[in-house]
């Protein structure tokens, strides 16, 4: 019997090839698209770590005023936590920091974690060489000893069995590998080597105390709420008991993966709601399509209802049309998704110079195709149990002797009406949610960074606490880097900062004299971007000057204390005076210098593009120089002769250090917008499938009850309505319909939109502007598929219409 | 002042499908009288629900002249022609064609409502009279689903005589009813007539045919016959 209905179905869908393919596609397009979504941030954000107990392991990151900031936290704050909290074990802490690591071709640089001693064990991961640390080389003073990646061990060394016990020059240090862990082994993130975190708790103050990254495992049954919970009455009692440096500060644990979502849950929110809209959209349209076929088969239904039919049997019938499809179209979407996964793959890498995060696998792993299952199984359901139901608990009798035609039954009338109400919500709340991401990618790669970045190129050097252990020596190689630059093939000019424009820089706190604040550091103090320049730099970068002087020879020396401020700065900090002159403090330290601000230069971006607001503040590198330091140089040659150039420039003052990051400064740039870009490429994608499933779903269904009101609409001609009359009545009902949908539509739309202005800053007005063209293009779609097929209604003779089947 | 409430002149229909003329109607020329009751037969497929078409404004002809009332309609606009359903015609149809989402106060009203001269009240008034008339008013509320065939042409009739038209049009009106409700239905157009009403039916019944008391034989899109029956008979008729 079943196979009879499979066939019955399989021959109805063949005698309609193009019905067939159309439904197959919009169910392909609907799963295929949402499967992507849902696997892409799981992958992403949600995934379990590939580690035995890998779902209970949580981080625990810092947050200040409330606003999850990933940042790190103080190691006394966390030590605290760790006395306190329940519902954790297994307490880790590390930190990140990129390290200089000498090679016989060389020094690199590789991204090390400094972590205590159990971080292995929380992995349940034991060195493929050697052995993990111990408590004992995690105290001060104890032998320098590392673990290495299984990349670096082949990289870096050769893959030299004999690896153990050697020595290896790190930050121009001598470290004995004691361990090399597995291939693809990098916990927590990206991590290519893992050196012992030194902790000596009892010897440190807060202010001296290091700042770390917690990890744990969680119990079972505990909530990761439960455990914000917790922390948040800890963290408010190390407040009170240290308001001075925790006012403000706040804790909270994520998963790994999840810690990358930071404040933006309500974009990725957002995104799944939308994934789930699409695939609701495209199951209307084809149940919508099954249910038209269902009613055109009416008369057949009933004939068969009447023959004696159970209607379990019409039911199952009708139900295999939409298995079919479903199926098919879900295989057809399945392959397109993979396909989209594996592209994603490449794009994703790109945003970062180092690998992405380990666990960035895209595919279909199991949790992929658990949920194409559970799609296909609801798609089948929402779009076949629907007609089938319809069609079979009809009053067949009433079918066979159809007293009134021209007419539309008012059930198949009122569920019309419901399906096009649900596809304006829909496209309606997806069309405004994409045109805000779309618009905030669009911003934000267009911002003015403050600096001219073309035909430059960029890169990074980290000057080790050892062998640049004070201030002169660093000044004397940044100088001498700088003139050798200069003379060197294809050097234009050199621009050397801690930070360039666009960059992610230093933030500190500041107070400026004569203002008063409250003594609570991290609320009061005005925070800003915090960055050391060599003096000619700012003007080289196209930096405007908006008033006094930029830094110039009489800046140099360490005792000097001037200080440029962004025009931002002055906005926020002097009302109606001019900034020259007067005085600031850096307060992070415990040093009292006051700066004298001599200018003001144009605003820049510093890192993501959403902190655009935050003032900067520039020293001159001669006074305040840094470790780190980021060098642009104007080309005049191509990439190659440069990227050259500057290696062995390094490689002549220091064998030791190595340059990384090293591409072009729009390169650079381009990779603080990459993700938004790409996810605004995505969600763009939603809205055109939304937009398109939405105008021929509406288009689709309007067409379809205007067509079987055909009849209806020649009674209503014989008795005198005119075509005007017609026409305002039909689009009326499509006026209706459409604030039906509308009003919760954009409220479902800006909603989102609101959310992800939150996150990118686009503001309200823009999301207002957004929502109301949305309006006019989902009601000129409702309106136009209310407007033609009505109109084609009418081109019948009243006659011709009266007699329409 | 002129009798003469139709008068057609020469009229033809021909439908083009691909290369095949059909001519359904050919050289139709009759008059019908006010007051009239007159009857349409012919076999299958022979024109008359055309001519009824072409009568009822819901078609024109590809040839021919068209008088109502005196005015010359075979060449108006659609909308002039939509006036002149509302206001001078009112139609029965075989399949009754009620608005099943309408209950039955507003399928009467339906035709009313597209007049701007008629307020609420007197809308209301028109459509309890028409309803009281065929015996319905006890179902204005029900919708069509919940009435019999007989009854819900009964409401087609309502719906045709509400306005208070110049004619009434009703093609093959007993077509989709059993012999009993036939019979109720064609005594209430026979009464509606005795009150005055001009009416034309479509029929291929010759039971119902006799009723009217003028019957026209159409035959391949022409007038092959045209009689007129002695009063007498029509009262009798009627009356029984």
């Amino acid at each position: 019997m079943i196979i009879q209905d499979f066939k019955y179905a399989l021959r109805l869908l063949a005698k309609k090839p193009g019905f067939t393919a159309l439904t197959t596609l919009v169910m392909a397009a609907g799963i295929g698209l949402s499967v992507y979504m849902f696997s892409f941030f799981n992958t992403v954000l949600y995934k379990d770590l590939p580690f035995e107990n890998g779902d209970s392991i949580i981080t625990i990151s810092g947050s200040q005023n409330g606003t999850k900031t990933e940042s790190k936290v103080n190691i006394l704050d966390y030590e605290a936590i760790e006395k306190s909290i329940k519902g954790l074990s297994e307490f880790g802490a590390y930190y990140n920091q990129s390290v200089n690591v000498a090679g016989r071709d060389g020094a690199r640089r590789y991204n090390g974690v400094f972590a205590q001693e159990n971080i292995f064990e929380i992995t349940r991961t034991k060195p493929l060489l050697g052995r993990e640390f111990t408590t004992a080389e995690t105290l001060t003073g104890a032998e320098l000893v590392v673990v290495i990646s299984y990349d670096l061990w082949q990289n870096q060394l050769g893959g030299d069995a004999k690896v153990l016990d050697q020595n290896i020059q790190i930050n121009s240090e001598s470290y004995r590998v004691i361990g090399v862990m597995p291939q693809g082994y990098f916990f927590p993130n990206v991590a290519q080597l893992w050196l012992p975190l030194k902790n000596n708790l009892n010897e440190l103050t807060r202010e001296q105390s290091v700042s770390v990254r917690g990890i744990a495992h969680i119990n079972s049954g505990v909530s990761l709420e439960e455990i914000d919970t917790q922390l948040s009455v800890i963290m408010t009692r190390i407040a009170v008991q240290y308001p001075e440096t925790n006012t403000g500060i706040g804790a909270y644990a994520t998963t790994i993966p999840g810690s990358g979502a930071g404040n933006g849950q309500g974009v990725i929110y957002s995104m799944h709601i939308v994934a789930v809209f699409i695939l609701v959209l495209a199951s209307i349209n084809v149940g919508n399509l099954l249910l038209s076929r269902a009613i055109e088969r009416g008369k057949e239904t009933a004939i068969r209802v009447a023959l004696g039919a159970p209607r379990s049997r019409l039911i199952s019938q009708m139900l295999w049309e939409s298995i079919i499809i479903c199926c098919f179209g879900g295989v057809i979407g399945l392959l397109v998704a993979a396909w989209g996964l594996e592209i994603s793959e490449a794009i994703t890498a790109t945003f970062f110079i180092d690998p992405p995060a380990f666990w960035w696998k895209f595919g279909l792993d199991a949790y992929t195709i658990k949920l194409f299952l559970a799609i296909v199984v609801g798609t089948i359901l929402v779009t076949g149990l629907l007609p089938a139901w319809k069609n079979s608990g009809g009053d067949f009798n009433a079918v066979l002797r159809d007293g009134t035609r021209g007419a539309l039954g008012k059930k198949a009338g009122r569920l019309n009406k419901l399906l096009v109400i649900s596809e304006i919500f829909i496209s309606m709340a997806v069309l405004i949610a994409a045109s805000v991401m779309v618009y905030a990618a669009y911003k934000q790669s267009n911002y003015d960074i403050g600096a001219n970045t073309d035909n430059t190129l960029t890169a990074r050097v980290i000057l080790s606490e050892s062998d640049y252990d004070t201030d002169e020596k660093k000044v004397q190689f940044s100088q001498q880097l700088k003139s050798r630059l200069e003379n060197g093939l294809g050097v234009e000019s050199v621009m050397l900062a801690s930070a360039l424009p666009g960059d992610y820089a230093l933030k500190t706190s500041i107070a400026i004299e004569g203002k008063e604040y409250t003594q609570n550091k991290n609320t009061s103090f005005p925070k800003v971007n915090y960055i050391s320049i060599m003096p000619e730099a700012l003007a080289k970068l196209g930096v405007e000057l908006k008033q006094g002087r930029y830094f110039n020879n009489t800046d140099h020396g360490l005792d000097k204390s001037s200080v440029l401020v962004s025009e931002s700065f002055v906005k926020a900090n002097f009302v109606d005076e001019s900034p020259i002159g007067k005085r600031l403090r850096v307060t992070n330290n415990d040093e009292v210098k006051w700066l004298s601000i001599i200018g003001v230069v144009e605003n820049t971006i510093q890192g993501n593009r959403e902190t655009k607001g935050l003032p900067t503040i520039f020293r001159p590198f001669t006074q305040l120089p840094r470790n780190q330091i980021s060098i642009a140089i104007k080309m005049k040659a191509d990439q190659s002769v440069v990227t050259n150039t500057l290696r062995k420039t390094l490689q002549s003052i220091d064998p030791q250090l190595p340059s990384f990051k090293i591409e072009t400064y729009e390169q650079s740039n381009e990779r603080y917008t990459a993700p938004i870009l790409f996810i605004s490429k995505l969600i763009s994608l939603f809205g055109l499938a939304a937009a398109f499933l939405a105008a021929s779903g509406i288009y689709g269904v309007m067409s379809n009850t205007i067509n079987q009101r055909t009849q209806e609409i020649g009674i209503k001609r014989a008795l005198g309505a005119d075509e005007d009359i017609i026409t305002k009545e039909y689009l009326m009902t499509g006026f209706k319909q459409l604030l039906w949908g509308g009003i919760p539509g954009i409220l479902a739309g800006t909603g989102m939109g609101f959310a992800m202005s939150q996150t990118f800053g686009t503001g309200n007005f823009s999301l207002i502007i957004i929502a109301v063209t949305t309006t006019v293009f989902i009601g000129a779609i409702v309106m136009y598929a209310t407007y033609a097929p009505t109109q084609k209604a009418l081109q019948l003779e009243p006659s011709d219409a009266l007699h329409y089947e | 002042m002129s009798n003469t409430l139709i008068k057609l002149e020469n009229i033809e229909k021909v439908f083009y499908t691909e290369d095949v003329e059909t001519h359904a109607l050919s050289n139709i020329t009759l008059t019908i009288n006010k007051g009239e009751y007159v009857s349409i037969s012919g076999p299958s497929g022979c024109g008359k629900s055309t001519l009824l078409s072409l009568l009822g404004l819901l078609d024109t002809s590809t040839n021919g002249h068209y008088q109502l009332a005196n005015h010359d309609v075979s060449d108006i606009s659609k909308k002039e022609r939509a006036r002149i359903r509302n206001m001078e015609i009112g139609f029965i149809f075989q399949s009754f064609n009620l608005i099943s989402d309408l209950d039955v106060e507003e399928n009467v009203d339906l035709p009313l409502t597209y007049r701007k001269d008629l307020s609420k009240e007197e809308r209301k008034i028109m459509v309890k009279n028409a309803l009281d008339k065929v015996d319905m008013g006890h179902r204005a509320n029900h919708f069509p689903s919940q009435l019999s065939g007989g009854q819900q042409q009964r409401v087609a009739v309502a719906r045709a005589i509400a306005g208070n038209p110049s004619m009434i049009l009703a093609d093959e009106p007993t077509g989709n009813l059993d012999s009993k409700n036939a019979a109720a239905v064609m005594a209430l157009l026979a009464k509606l007539h005795a009150e005055g009403a001009t009416i034309c039916m479509v029929t291929h019944d010759p039971r119902s045919a006799e009723q009217a008391e003028r019957t026209i034989e159409i035959l391949d899109g022409q007038v092959v016959a045209d009689h007129v029956k002695a009063p007498a008979t029509k009262i009798a008729t009627a009356v029984a």
